[in-house]
This record gives C-alpha cells, structure tokens and sequence, in this order.
C-alpha cells in the first residue's frame, strides 16, 4: 500500500482533538511534513524506525527488565513522526507556565516562612498541615535569590476543545528532558532535510541555560562555584539522563558515597583529598537526601547534609520541600495562588478538580465515577490511578472503600480525552492520545522555557496513560514559525 | 578528580585489558588446535587453567571439545571470568562513569556489551562460526583501545586507565609465560621447537617480532628475553613497568605527600628488580621464584596504589 494511501485512512476519533487534522483537512502546521512523507514508501520509514531503535540501543538509552537472571535492555519507544505546535499556540502555552511558576515560586517562600496565604484563607492550613509533603525541617531556611523550583516539568494536556489545561506541576525532580534532547537529535539523523526546511526552533541549549542557573546558584563572592550532579546511581531508571546532562554541562556526576560533610560543609572525595561542592543539582527525593534528618535507611544520601544546606553552605536545587506544592490536592489551589500572589487571570487553565476530603465533592464524584478519573495525590508515573469508565463493579467497591477510609490522599478529575496525533505503527498510521511537558528553568533572572518539550504518547490503542511505566512512548516535538 | 571514578577508570582499563587478552589467547589456540602437536592433539586444559576456576573433573570433561571449552571462556555466566562476566563488569564501571568518559568510549563499550549478549551466541560458537566470532569480539577490542587513546583527554583520568591497562597486561604476561615454562620444568637452557613457542608468542601478539629480531635458535632463552627485557616489545614486562611509572609519574605530580612518596619508592624497588637484572641471572632454578615474586610484589604495589586513591566508599 502506498503512503498517500495511508494517509487517506488515517483515522481519529471525532469529538477528540486531533493535532493533524481538522473535519478531513490536513492543518497547516502538518501539511509541509504530510507533502514530505508523502516521497517515502512504507519500507522507507520502517527503516528509519529501526534505523532509530538502533542509535537509541548504541547510545545506552535503555531501561533494564529483570527476568529470571538475565537483565534485558530494552529501549524507550519513540515515534518518528513529530509533533508540531504552531510558533502562536507556543506563546500562550509559554506565557502561561511562566505564570504559573511565578506564582508557585512565591507561594513555596510564602509556606515556608511567613505564611500569609494561610492566614488570608485563600488555601486551607489543614490542606497543607495534612500534606506528606510539607517539609517541616526546611521552615525558615532562606534560599539563594528566593529560587525554589529552578527546573520544572508542568505537564500539559489539549482537550477536546482544543485548549490546553494544566495537569500536574512537576517541582521535585522532573526527568525526562534529555529524552526532548535526544530525540531531537534523532529527527536529525532520520529526517534531515525534512528538519532543516521546517524552520524548528531550537531546544540543543537546554543543558547551557542550566547550567548557567546552577552557577548563580553558588555563593557570590566565587567566580568559580563547584557544580555538582548527584545521581541514586546506574540502577536508577533515569540515570541515562543524570550522565547525560552532567556530560552536557561538564559538571562532576557524583553519588552520595563521593560526598562528606565536615564542619556543615559539604565535600566531595577526590584522589587528592577533599574539595569544596557549592551546589547540588540533586536528583534524589527529599526523604533520601539526609539520613540524619529523613529516612534513616537512606543508603543514598550524604549525613548532615541538611545543616549545611540551613548553613547556607551549599544550594540544593530544586529546594527541599517543593512537594507541597505539586501534591495533586494543592493543585487545585493553584489558580486562586495566581490571583493572590499576581493580582493575574490565570492563562492557563487548571482540569476541574475535585478534593476527596470535601464531603459534597465525593458525593458528587460516587454519583458520577464513570466520568471520572480518581488518583491518589501523592503518587506520580500514572501509578495508583482509577479510570472511572474502565473499572468494573468489584473493582470500583474497592477504590471506594480506601478514599472512605483516607479521603485526604484522592483527588477526582473528569476524565479528559487528550488530544491525539499520528504514529507511525506497524506499518500504518494510527491515532494515539499524547501530553506535552515543557521544561522550564529558574533563575535570578526569571523563567526560561525551551520551545517544545517531551510529547508522552500512550502507544496502547484508546489509552490515556502516557507514562513510561504504562506502555507510553515519546514523539520530537517541534515548534515551527 | 573523584576517588570513585579514578577506582572505575582504573577498573574499566583492566577488564577491557583482560578482555583483550583472553581474546588472544583464546584465538590462538583455537587455530592452533587445529593442527596436530608433537605431544600429540592440543587440548584446552592450559587456557581453561589460566582464565577460569574450573575444578579438575570439568577441566577433564570439556579440555578437548573446544565448542564446551570456547563457552566455558566466552559466554558462560557461572564462570566469573568468561568474557561475557569481564565485559559486563567494564560496562558496569563505564556506566558509573559516563559522565567522564568520552560518548565514544561509552558507545564502544556499550555495543560490545550487546554483541556478547545477543542470545543465539552459544550455538554460533560450537561450530564453524566460532573463528569469525573471536575475530568480531578481537576487533571491538581493537577499537576500544583505539577510540579511547584518540577520544580520551589526557589528564590524571587517562594516567588511572593507563595504571590500571599495564598493570593487567603486566600480570597477564608474568602468568602466561609462566605457565608455558612450568610445562617445560622451567629448563631456561634447553633448546626447543620454536612450534613449543609458537602459542605464548602469538598469544602476546609477539610472534612476528621474534622471528625478526631474534635468529639463534635458543629459543627458550630468546623467548624469555623477548617476554621479559625487550622494550620494543608492548606485551613485554619491562614495557608495561616502563608505562605504569610514566603514568604514576602522571597521576602524583605536583602532590608532594609523604604517602605519594612511599607508593613511588616501592614501585621503584619491583622496577629496578627487572630493569637491572641480567637475563643469565634466570636459570633452571631462579626463573620460577623470579616470576612469582615478580608477581607478587606487583600485587602488592596494586594494593597500595588502590589504598592511596580509590578509598572513598
């Protein structure tokens, strides 16, 4: 069968967003990409699907399935064919994480010094009082510039409206940007002519802005601060990437056994003895950080590194603590923070949600869980998550009696069918559901947002769970003016 | 640099050096055995002594099926020191230190990792295939250390690697060459076929070389200076101790300690004990001990180098 061919029965379901077309008309941000593929034959692109497994596999960028004795590698699935987001819907999308982070940046310096939202009333203290992570031992800790959340992944969703919605803010330790990278580079080996002439803005400075956040981020009398990475190790899922920007911004990539405090400094052992480390870019959670202030258990973190930190001795980036402000309950709040804090709209719109602990909402929620989408507030990766229109009776009882029995730990959001685009599967185009995640940097001297981010798509046909964990893949995302 | 990746660096080098030299040997006598010795048919009991822990009932079981014996090196996980568990373990320590060592490097080591890895191996190797097989793995070996010495910036990094290379390479001629004189008894002045010679030298890659530049026919003797004092010879001893001094030079410069001092006083004593030997000084009965403390004081000089750099864990 030959491509135009394909194409012609490319097929998406109606009352769904789709990226690329419109009531059977190609959109004008597609139609270059559509004329393109429309020289190649269908052995063509399977060879440049393989063509890409392969320089995914030779680079390392795999993730380890144990089986019996033997580990197997297996890579990330990535689709050929790009996303593109036209250079206009960029603006809005750009202005309004911009916004958004804002807005969180002063609420965390706010909750964790003066609270004043608290006492306005505008969240509720018991919201933040019952939330796992309220971090306790950071109160009052000043930080450089008042940066909390320097790297960030909001993750975005285009419903059937065609409008985008936040759906989580990602301030802890958010992965997945040297995917955004790498396929990136990938396009440039599989489509190079179909790249140059698209007029793609550019995301390859990503590990440049960062690294330039992370060297203001050190004490201001060094011209010279000590950056480093600080990685869970090789077994870490993500740890492809921990080496990848370390590589990209010539920073040491260290573990918690390379590191010491002494004297509420933090240094890291070299061959020839101990040298000062004035900022960590850590990609550890909170609770592994410090055996001595969190888990006592934690093989990964350095001891005392928390007094340091309140030392101002060293800069932890992203803060410690940044998990009150991504709990899917606070989520909901995030609006009413912009109004607060911005005196703004919000230009971005948060998905409706509704908190289990109020007790008209679950009400409400129990009436119509079949339109409903519960998730546990604290758990992220799509794990813990009820799809109300797929669960069965039994089932459904079950999730049931556990938000009875914690009401505080759930949230509800109408289900939201995302928008879709087409992938490259089998030898056909299919439609699949797809997010995007931007990734923002922080600084000093405001917010930086590389044009694109990681486009997750839910390769399972009909899902809408994107996570890497659940069978997702990812697609190059392109911003073209 | 980080006492951890200093360690990995050091151990990356010595397991692709390891690799190297199991290859090697291993394509050696895999041709050689081909052919039919004066001692009758080659078996594998020598190899399968030096490179694996294999107890004695195995070794009589599988030293003359060379499809039992080339699994038993290559791909058999049970034995720590096939070439599949060596690979793995460089790549464990290149992973650790990705961040350090060149994208090409990384790749290199990666992509071997996946070709000893790939499933239908074993089957390819008890046939016919098993020659080109050695090839492919002896030429990514080959191109490790290529892409390493023309990717890798020099530094205190590249002095680790080169320590951790030459001390391997060291450790491997001392045990090969004293393996193939132990089956002679240790006879420095009895004259042999160069055929008896044949294996050890072809193993080091030095065959060529030796019949260029040595022609009287002493073999055991010419043999035992080629392994031992030759300094154009890289698999040689005195070769490889030249090296680890450069490059312990390399890695304590401009760190005056009272510790770097005693590491390069104690590598100096095991140099000169070969530097400044006479070759007649070996003979029936000094060669064995020579070779065994030659070995053991280079250990030793190992555990203290580790000792002084990598402890950070």
């Amino acid at each position: 069968m030959s491509l135009p061919t394909l194409l012609e029965q490319y097929d998406y379901a109606t009352g769904i967003w789709d990226e690329m077309c419109d009531r059977q008309q190609i959109r004008e941000q597609y139609s270059k990409v559509i004329a393109t593929l429309k020289q190649f034959n269908i052995s063509d692109l399977q060879q440049k699907d393989r063509l890409a497994g392969e320089l995914f596999m030779n680079q390392g960028i795999t993730f380890t399935v144990y089986s019996e004795d033997a580990g197997i590698e297996r890579i990330f699935p990535f689709d050929i064919i790009p996303r593109i987001i036209t250079g206009q819907e960029w603006e809005h999308i750009e202005a309004g994480i911009k916004q958004r982070l804002k807005a969180l940046n002063l609420f965390l310096k706010d909750i964790y010094n003066e609270q004043q939202i608290l006492k306005d009333n505008i969240v509720p203290a018991s919201l933040i009082a019952s939330c796992p992570h309220y971090t306790r031992e950071v109160f009052g800790i000043k930080v450089p510039h008042d940066v909390y959340v320097h790297i960030s992944g909001i993750d975005l969703i285009r419903g059937e409206d065609g409008l985008f919605y936040v759906l989580e803010d990602n301030l802890r330790t958010p992965s997945g940007v040297s995917y955004m990278l790498e396929n990136r580079e990938v396009t440039k080996r599989i489509f190079p002519e179909l790249l140059a002439a698209s007029h793609v803005r550019r995301v390859s400075n990503y590990p440049l802005l960062l690294h330039e956040i992370l060297l203001q981020m050190g004490p201001g009398q060094l011209s010279n601060p000590l950056v480093v990475l600080l990685t869970p190790g090789i077994y870490n899922s993500a740890y492809y990437e921990h080496t990848f920007l370390a590589r990209q911004m010539g920073i040491p990539l260290v573990e918690g056994r390379d590191l010491v405090v002494n004297n509420h400094k933090v240094y890291m052992k070299t061959t020839n003895g101990l040298e000062q480390v004035h900022v960590i870019y850590r990609r550890i959670d909170d609770e592994f950080l410090d055996p001595l202030m969190f888990r006592p258990d934690s093989a990964l973190g350095i001891p005392g590194l928390m007094s340091a930190y309140r030392m101002g001795n060293v800069a932890i980036v992203n803060a410690v603590g940044n998990g009150v402000a991504d709990d899917k309950a606070v989520y909901a709040y995030v609006p009413a923070m912009i109004r607060y804090y911005l005196n703004e709209e919000p230009i971005l719109p948060n998905v409706p949600t509704y908190e289990m602990s109020d007790r008209d909402a679950r009400q409400y929620v129990f009436d119509n869980y079949t339109q409903m989408v519960i998730k546990r507030t604290n758990q992220s990766g799509g794990y813990g998550m009820v799809m109300g229109n797929k669960v069965g009776p039994e089932e459904w009882a079950k999730a049931k009696a556990a938000i009875e029995a914690e009401p505080r730990s759930f949230i509800a959001q109408p289900i939201i069918k995302l928008s879709t685009v087409p992938c490259f599967i089998d030898g056909t185009f299919q439609a699949r559901h797809v997010d995007l995640r931007p990734y923002a940097l922080c600084g000093p001297q405001g917010v930086q947002i590389v044009p694109g981010g990681l486009t997750r798509v839910a390769l399972r046909k009909d899902s809408l769970i994107v996570n890497s964990s659940q069978g997702g893949g990812s697609k190059d995302t392109w911003v073209i003016d | 640099m980080l006492s951890r990746i200093a360690d990995s660096l050091f151990w990356l080098a010595r397991y692709m050096e390891r690799a190297e030299g199991l290859l090697r040997v291993t394509a050696t006598h895999n041709l050689l055995s081909l052919d039919k010795d004066v001692n009758g048919p080659l078996t594998w009991r020598p190899v399968l002594e030096t490179f694996t822990s294999a107890g004695e009932e195995e070794i009589n079981t599988i030293e003359g099926n060379t499809g039992a014996a080339l699994k038993k090196l290559l791909t058999d996980t049970a034995n720590n020191n096939s070439l599949k568990c060596i690979i793995g373990k460089a790549r464990e320590n290149a992973r650790g230190i990705q961040d350090y060592i060149t994208k090409e490097v990384w790749e290199e080591v990666n992509s071997f990792y996946h070709l000893i890895n790939q499933p239908a191996l074993d089957n390819r190797l008890s046939n016919y295939e098993a020659a080109d097989i050695l090839d492919i793995f002896t030429r990514h070996s080959v191109l490790y250390t290529g892409i390493t010495d023309i990717t890798m910036a020099r530094g205190i990094g590249w002095g680790f690697m080169n320590l951790g290379k030459y001390i391997e390479r060291c450790l491997e001629t001392i045990v090969l060459t004293d393996k193939q004189y132990a089956r002679n008894q240790y006879k420095v002045d009895e004259i042999k076929d160069i055929m008896q010679w044949r294996h050890l030298l072809m193993s080091l890659s030095g065959y060529e070389l030796h019949l260029k530049t040595y022609r009287s026919y002493q073999y055991t003797h010419d043999v035992l200076h080629q392994v031992l004092f030759n300094e154009d010879f890289p698999h040689s001893v005195i070769y490889s101790l030249g090296r680890i001094d450069r490059h312990l030079q390399d890695v304590t410069k401009g760190h005056i300690s009272e510790e770097n001092a005693s590491l390069i006083r104690n590598f100096g004593r095991l140099y000169s004990k070969v530097k400044h030997l006479e070759i007649d000084d070996l003979n029936n009965q000094t060669l064995k001990p020579f070779l065994e403390d030659l070995r053991h004081d280079l250990l030793h000089f190992t555990n203290l180098l580790t000792q002084k750099f990598f402890s950070y864990a």
